[in-house]
């Protein structure tokens, strides 16, 4: 019992911690997730911004070079659509500039290098500027001039260098960014595919320890039913096992008295069979004693029945005689008596009860009736308070109070005024009966030895065989109830019955 | 009494069947008893080596009989005895120790004429022998007829 105790906490914890676990992983995955995804998110921002820098990286330049071919354009043809053109390229080349010294303005290196652009183009839009007012002059050979100084090639190498240099920047950026997003997503990838794997095996886990835990618990509970269904059988072998034991013994009682009836009656027979023949043979002595004493008178009628006249030794002879044969004729009877006894016992005991509804205050008062004689005799009075009514057999109920009172007269104290009662109640589906007497009382050592078959207590100066109270409380057992007694020497009796209210066949088994 | 009677005593217990038999010649009637100690010989001389028991067809027979034989129950003979068309009309007298109702019901629900419970008290049984004597006296046993 122990150990299954043990097995099913332990297997109780282990779900517990299983659940627990699952759950854990489920967070940790979901965390992880929702921090691998906004890296991710991060990591691609990022990119975009790489490739805007990139594109505002050759804006600038186009814009340059849009300023560019517009001064050479109008230095060309000096048609004013190019001086427009010129100007609006001055102001894109300087908004993208500025745009991209705001984009780069989280690294270092490329603040560095923007700068560097800004001036440098911010250097070479003076140029233009200059180039712009010499033909604004008309000086179209000084701007020529200026345009081959080796200054502004120079200008314009150094946009690109430091473009390139830019883009470099923003390459190597790239390059590492997208390795970096690479890897967010990879790692997010794994660790959903080992969660969810680890999900699965502690759900699969759990499946299985549910499983056996409950395949351990049917096989308990297939168990459980058998050890019923078994129990079950066993009580009824046992019960049919011991009615056929009881039964048996009836048999044996009824059939052991009454086979012992039959040499009883051979004994009994012949010890009066012998009585007749002591008639005759002491009749005999007597004739002859007399015929050898001359001196005595002979006698008119010698053969007659009555008793023939003895004398000295003969008497004693004739004396002994008669009381081993007293001795005799007494045991037999009793023998008889204890015989019959057990027969009606056994005979009781084979009879079905029958159920039926009983005023118990009309039967008791129908045995207080036959027995008003001897209660006369006796100088007392029998008081029958209020009874229960009760379901039961109606001889068995007769048998029990009238032995209880028939006992109650028997030994009521002499010189005393007999005073019975009978009194009942119901407790919880019992009915209880009192008879209660102020007769000569029981020692308490004998309460219960006066329920034992053939067994007696006090002064045995009133007939029985001690056979009442066994019988009584054999029915009372039969009925279902229970009975005890409360008395004291010289203080009176009380016999307590507990009977069923409602006594059924099933109530008890039939035999008891 | 044209023919005399013959008592057959069925009794296993040679005790009892002393006693009935004394008691039976103090109450005066001397007729023929024959003594029987088990069912099986009772059985062969009451119905005679063909089993039919016209053998004693022209005879008037009166029946005591214990009920607890050693080889069969008494029972069985006075079914038997009554169910046979030359012995049925042979009176019956139970002589046993059984007291019990319905032991003294089915024999005379099968036929049986008298029930007597065997008295240990000497005297009861003394008397209810003797009155049976006196009862054998006053009867007509009616022959078996053909």
């Amino acid at each position: 019992m122990l150990v299954t105790v043990d097995a099913t906490r332990r297997r109780r914890l282990t779900q517990i911690i299983l659940l627990v676990a699952g759950l854990l992983v489920l967070v940790a995955i979901s965390a992880a997730s929702i921090m691998l995804v906004d890296k991710a998110r991060d990591d691609s921002s990022l990119v975009v911004h790489t490739v805007e820098v990139e594109n505002q990286i050759s804006g600038v330049l186009l814009e340059i070079h849009r300023a560019e071919s517009a001064v050479r354009g109008y230095l060309l043809i000096s048609e004013p659509a190019f001086l427009t053109q010129y100007e609006t390229a001055v102001i894109a080349s300087r908004g993208t500039v500025n745009r991209l010294l705001g984009l780069t303005s989280d690294n270092p290196v490329q603040i560095a290098n923007g700068n560097e652009l800004k001036a440098a183009v911010e250097k070479r839009l003076r140029e233009f500027n200059a180039e712009m007012a010499r033909l604004k002059d008309n000086d179209r050979q000084g701007s020529i001039d200026l345009l081959r100084t080796a200054r502004v090639a120079a200008t314009t190498q150094r946009i690109t260098e430091i473009t390139d240099a830019m883009r470099r920047e923003e390459d190597r950026l790239f390059a590492a960014r997208t390795i970096s997003a690479d890897r967010s997503q990879a790692l997010a990838s794994v660790v959903t595919i080992a969660g969810s794997g680890l999900v699965i095996a502690l759900a699969g886990l759990s499946i299985f320890l549910v499983r056996r835990s409950s395949r351990a618990r049917d096989e308990a509970e297939a168990q459980l039913r058998d050890n019923n269904l078994n129990l079950e059988t066993t009580v009824d072998e046992r019960t049919a096992d011991l009615r056929e034991a009881n039964e048996e013994i009836q048999r044996f009682a009824y059939i052991v008295s009454h086979d012992l009836r039959s040499p009883l009656v051979n004994i009994m027979g012949f010890t009066s069979e012998l009585e007749e023949l002591r008639n005759d043979i002491f009749r005999r002595i007597a004739s002859l004693s007399r015929a050898a004493s001359p001196d005595t008178l002979a006698p008119e009628n010698v053969t007659d029945s009555a008793e023939p006249v003895l004398d000295g030794p003969d008497a004693k002879l004739s004396e002994d005689f008669n009381e081993a044969l007293g001795f005799i004729k007494s045991s037999i009877g009793k023998m008889d008596r204890l015989i019959t006894a057990i027969l009606n016992l056994t005979r009781e005991g084979r009879r079905e009860f029958k159920p039926e509804k009983i005023d118990v205050r009309e039967l008791i008062e129908t045995i207080v009736a036959t027995v008003a004689h001897q209660a006369a005799e006796a100088d007392a009075q029998i008081r029958v308070q209020p009874l229960p009514d009760i379901v039961s057999d109606r001889l068995a109920l007769e048998q029990i109070f009238s032995n209880l009172i028939d006992n109650a007269l028997k030994y009521l104290k002499t010189g005393v005024p007999g005073d019975i009662s009978i009194s009942g109640r119901t407790k919880l589906g019992f009915a209880i009966f009192e008879v209660t007497d102020n007769g000569r009382g029981i020692d308490a050592k004998d309460h219960q030895r006066i329920f034992d078959l053939f067994r007696r207590a006090g002064t045995q100066d009133k007939p029985g065989q001690g056979i009442g109270l066994a019988h009584v409380r054999a029915l009372v057992r039969r009925l279902g109830g229970t009975m005890s007694v409360t008395s004291e020497l010289q203080a009176g009796s009380t016999f307590t019955i507990t009977l069923p209210l409602k006594w059924t066949l099933s109530t008890r088994g039939k035999n008891t | 009494m044209s023919t005399p009677v013959t008592i057959i005593m069925i009794e296993d217990d040679e005790g009892h069947a002393r006693l009935i038999e004394r008691n039976i010649r103090r109450s005066g009637v001397n007729n023929e008893i024959r003594p029987f100690t088990n069912g099986t010989e009772a059985i062969e001389y009451l119905f005679g080596p063909d089993g039919t028991g016209s053998a004693h067809k022209n005879e008037a027979l009166l029946v005591l009989l214990d009920l607890n034989l050693p080889d069969m129950s008494g029972i069985d003979i006075l079914r038997r005895v009554k169910e046979n068309r030359f012995l049925k009309y042979a009176p019956v007298v139970v002589l046993t120790t059984t007291d019990d109702e319905h032991e003294i019901k089915r024999c005379y629900e099968l036929g049986c004429n008298v029930y007597i419970t065997k008295p240990v008290n000497y005297e009861s049984f003394a008397n209810a022998i003797r009155q049976l004597g006196l009862f054998f006296s006053v009867i007509q046993v009616p022959q078996a007829t053909t």
